[in-house]
Parts: C-alpha cells; structure tokens; sequence
C-alpha cells in the first residue's frame, strides 16, 4: 500500500487546522469572558 | 532622562514617548488604520492619566491628519459635500460627547469608563479583525474567491430628506451622514481617537461611496472633529500639554512615513493577523490594569508646582488664565506641525527625485 493511500494522514493537515481553528475560538471565549465577568465584578 | 509635563502634572521619558509614537505611527502607515486606539492606551501605561492622555492624542491625531490630508487635497480626491454632512452630526456628537465625559469626570469614574472603553473597542476591533484575517488565510490556501455582494439596499437608504452628492454620484438621505458622524463624534470626544475604523468601512458599506473618495474625505471629516475635541478639552479642561503634543506628532509623522514605504514593499495582509492579537493583547493588559491594578495607578503621585522653567510656568498660566486662546493656539500649534510636515515630507521628496535624476 502505497503511504499516499493512507486515508489518516490525508486528514492530518485539515485536523491540524481544526485544532487551530478551535484553539483561537475557545481563547477568544475565554478572552471575552476575562473582561466581561472583570466589568461584571467591577461595577458590583 | 525624564522631561516633565507642565499640564499633566508627571514626569515623562521623551525617548520612550518617541518611540512608541513610532511605533504606532508605522503600524498606522504599513496597515491604513489610525493609531489613535493604540496610542492613548499605550500613554496610559506610561502613567498619563486617561483624561489627559484622550485629550493629548485628540490633537495628535489633527496634526498627523492635517498632514496627510494635503496630498488628497491637491489630487482633489475628496467628497466636501460629503465631508460637511458629516462633520455636523460629529459637532453633535463629540458636544454630546464632552457633556458626558463632563459627567463621568464630576463622579470621579472618568478613568475607569475610558479604560472600560478602550478594553472593548480594543476586544471588538481585534477580534473582528483576526476573524476577518484568518478566513482570507484560510480561502487564500483553498484558492477560494470571496464572493462579493451585489448593491445592497438596507433600511437606512429608505430615510426621508434626500440629498445629491455628485462627487461621489449618490442620492441619499441626509440622516445617514450625519448619524455616522454622531457616532463618530461621541467616540472621539470621549476616547481621543480620530474615528477612521469607523467611518471607513461606514462610508464604504452603507453609504456607498466610491472606494477612493473615502481615505481623503475620513482625513477631512478627522480634522474637523479633532479641531472640536481638542477645543473642547483644551478649553473646558485645559487638559492639553503641548509639550506632550509636539512629541507624539514627530513621532508619528516620522512613523507613518515609515510605515507606508514599508506597505508598498512587503504584503501587509498576513501580517494582520498579528496586529489583531496585539490589539487583544493591549485590551487585556488594559482589562488587567482596570480590574486589578487600579490601586497602583491612583497611587502615581503627581507633582507641585515647585522648581518648574519658565516654559512650564508660561503653559500653565497660558491654559488657566486664558483657556479660549489657550485652545485657540493648541489648534494652530498642531495645524503648523501638520502642515510643516507635509512641506518636509515634499522637500525630502523632491530632493530624492533630483538625486536619482543627477546619479542617472
């Protein structure tokens, strides 16, 4: 078999960029979340 | 080696305010947007209290803006007509604008809701813009073409009181300037910023104007707002140091000329990306300063009046005694800077064009 017909490592550099893509996604949610809760506590 | 500022009251290193105005400045000219969002915060981390920083960068930007708008306005490449609309519903807003900073600042919160401004903005601009710039990466790598959208009509085209504006060969309601210009106003009066991120992609996205009448008529409609928020603060604050002033406008001139030789060499588009995360960063170390460090800046003693020079002194008395002309002379102070550049800027220009010609 040859290593191109391998189907996993076809996918690796979209999984690669999957990762990426949630990794900015989930540290923009923490990002927003750090300074709404931080106004939130602010003003109480 | 630390220069003190007569009006803000703190000592300051005029190498560091150089250089991050340089800094900013070729960030400005390498990716087209104003360094205004930038810079405020960046002279509240070198311990200018917010007031006095927004004021300070509010005639920057008339400087830098009165500098740039000259080669527009001799190629004729700017909507008066347009710019005019606009510039009077930012009167509106940056007098609506100056009211409620007058407000915050009576209660003592004045720092806090300017701080809280610029951590939003910041969060909003950056992430949009990463967004924004890690999809064009992403399609770019697909060879994918981004589809654009034929002529939208949204609500805002139904409004009544219609107007022509044949430079720009559009008939549209005369609300729709002037509430972006109020939008506009309202910011720049309270934050010190020139309003470009905002009035760019409005007047390219809902009012519809051609592509390049927009750089030349934002600068216009800049000059006009900043001449009122640097009057406003000068006269109702006397919160303008020209000191600081003169500073950040060589800076950023020097800067923005960098900054746009670099964008015409090297492809700027990748590199928005990393401006996005500084952006971000900047709104967390402001978050970080709000929320937590708030103590240790309220603690940043400012000085007597004692041992200052004759220039310090004459500052002072000019912008307690005489707070009309005081501002007056802030506003044609940044308007002499900006022009002189300009002329500098053509000189250095010519002579480079005459050195070519004479090694040929």
């Amino acid at each position: 078999m040859h290593i191109s017909e391998i189907k996993i490592l076809n996918k690796l550099p979209r999984l690669k960029s999957s990762y990426v893509k949630a990794g900015i996604l989930m540290s923009l949610l923490a990002y927003w979340g750090v300074i709404l809760v931080g106004t939130f506590v602010t003003f109480n | 080696m630390e220069v003190f500022l007569p009006i803000a009251q703190v000592f300051v290193n005029p190498i560091e305010i150089l250089l991050l105005s340089a800094i900013v400045g070729v960030l400005s000219g390498l990716f087209g947007v104003g360094g205004g969002f930038l810079m405020t915060p960046f002279l509240i981390f070198l311990g200018i209290p917010p007031a006095y920083a927004v004021a300070n960068e509010a005639n920057n930007i008339l400087a830098t803006s009165v500098s740039g708008s000259t080669t527009y306005y001799l190629k004729n490449i700017l909507d008066y007509k347009m710019g005019f609309i606009i510039v009077i519903g930012g009167a509106i807003g940056t007098t609506v604008g100056i009211y409620t900073f007058s407000y915050f600042k009576g209660i003592g919160k004045i720092d806090t809701v300017i701080s809280l401004a610029y951590m939003y903005i910041l969060a909003i601009i950056g992430t949009l813009m990463l967004v924004e710039s890690l999809r064009e990466i992403d399609q770019a790598k697909r060879n994918v073409l981004a589809k654009k959208k034929a002529h939208v009509h949204y609500w805002i085209h139904g409004l009544p009181v219609r107007m022509r504006f044949p430079k720009s060969k559009l008939y549209e309601s005369i609300f729709t300037p002037i509430f972006i210009g109020l939008v506009v106003g309202f910011i720049a009066a309270i934050m010190g910023i020139g309003g470009a991120f905002i009035l760019v992609p409005a007047m390219i996205y809902i009012i519809k104007m051609p592509t390049k009448l927009v750089p030349g008529t934002s600068l216009f409609v800049t000059i006009f707002v900043s001449v009122i928020v640097t009057f406003l603060h000068s006269f109702n604050y006397g919160s303008i140091d020209l000191l600081l002033v003169l500073m950040l406008v060589i800076g950023s001139i020097i800067g923005v000329q960098v900054g746009q030789k670099l964008g015409e060499r090297i492809d700027s588009s990748g590199l928005r990306a990393l401006l996005a995360i500084l952006l971000l960063i900047v709104g967390i170390a402001i978050a970080y300063d709000t929320f937590f460090a708030n103590e240790i800046l309220n603690n940043v003693q400012s000085n007597t009046n004692k041992d200052l020079n004759f220039f310090s002194e004459f500052i002072i008395d000019f912008s307690n005694e005489m707070p009309f002309f005081y501002g007056l002379f802030t506003i044609m102070f940044a308007i002499i800077l900006g022009v002189a550049a300009a002329f500098i800027r053509k000189f250095v220009s010519n002579l480079k064009i005459k050195l070519l010609i004479r090694s040929k």
